[in-house]
């Protein structure tokens, strides 16, 4: 009695956590693409100096962010091999089980290109704040590949989730190639991370309001460095080391990377 | 002049050398795409592929409408005879 009692007050109060991180979010987001980023694109009238800030502050904003939903216990979270991310010129590619998968990898980041919906560019909160951060907007593959790939060879670091979209639960991974295509065509190395969410929340088909029955623990494994020249020169043609590198991603996404020490 | 036949092994070789396609995958109505999961950046090495084996530059409008095996040895037969 006194045992559900008090897992109904749990659940209750996450709901209202999980409440509050949305609205925070989407009120936030407004408040600081209203303010905080018009500021720093008046202050830097260098694009790629405007770029290089606004991407720092967004990723200070979506630390703060975690922090909130960490501190509502809302989520738990622990990333193992932090400081890998922080390697300039990467392509960084995930798993993509939870809709915030992107949030904890911006979060860790100071530096890094996304690739974002092209639809944002037509919406009136975040068309600017999208193309002042030199987010690459999905057009069409080829010319995404080359922008991508281009953005790799200026040494910037790129997030690329391989499945495209969140992972459907219970499925096995389908990922595109694209992400192997682009580190071919920049020939940078890549840097997978491996996304646990147990108990899995806000996954694919998954409400926002149906909580498990304990907070999301999120656990982010940096792993080893790929390097993509060595597949391209094992296989000898580009289509198959995609398709080699694209299988070895799966693999690094469904096996625990050696163990590297949690901060 | 190759038949359409010869086309058709040609390319069934490149499949597999190419994309390691499964060889009992490919039949003339196989669709590229969705039965052989060859996309739009495979897509492009295949034209670069036929381009050296054939010799003939292959206009890209004539592969715009390509979904098949079969539609792929059919422009590819065309070229070959025009």
């Amino acid at each position: 009695m006194i045992f559900s009692l008090r897992r109904g007050i749990d659940h209750a109060w996450r709901l209202l956590g999980t409440g509050l991180g949305f609205a925070c979010f989407g009120i936030g987001g407004v408040v600081i693409s209203l303010t905080l980023f018009p500021a720093i694109r008046l202050l830097s009238p260098d694009p790629k100096v405007c770029q290089r800030r606004i991407q720092r502050a967004m990723s200070g904003v979506m630390r703060l962010f975690i922090d909130l939903i960490r501190m509502l216990g809302v989520i738990s979270l622990e990333v193992h091999g932090a400081e890998r991310l922080k390697t300039p010129g990467q392509l960084v590619v995930a798993n993509h089980p939870s809709l915030i998968d992107v949030v904890l990898l911006v979060s860790l980041m100071p530096q890094v290109d996304c690739v974002v919906k092209r639809s944002l560019w037509r919406n009136p909160f975040l068309r600017w704040p999208v193309s002042w951060a030199g987010y690459i907007p999905n057009t069409d593959p080829e010319s995404l590949i080359e922008t991508c790939a281009a953005s790799l060879r200026e040494g910037r670091s790129l997030l690329i989730f391989p499945e495209g979209t969140r992972s459907v639960p219970g499925a096995a991974l389908n990922l595109k190639r694209g992400a192997a295509q682009i580190a071919l065509a920049a020939n940078r190395p890549i840097r997978p991370v491996r996304i646990q969410v147990e108990p899995l929340m806000l996954g694919k088909g998954v409400p926002w309001y149906r909580l498990p029955p304990s907070p999301g623990h999120f656990r982010l494994e940096v792993g080893e460095i790929i390097q993509p020249d060595e597949f391209l020169r094992a296989a000898g043609a580009s289509s198959l080391a995609a398709r080699h590198l694209t299988r070895h991603f799966e693999t690094c996404f469904s096996n625990p990377a050696p163990s590297v020490p949690a901060v | 002049m190759q038949s359409r036949e010869q086309i058709f092994e040609q390319l069934k070789a490149m499949l597999v050398d190419l994309f390691e396609t499964d060889p009992s995958k490919i039949v003339p109505n196989a669709r590229l795409r969705e039965d052989l999961d060859i996309d739009s950046i495979d897509a492009i090495d295949l034209l670069l592929e036929l381009k050296k084996k054939t010799g003939r530059k292959l206009p890209p409008d004539a592969f715009k409408s390509v979904r098949t095996v079969d539609d792929v040895v059919n422009a590819v037969y065309s070229l070959l005879s025009s």
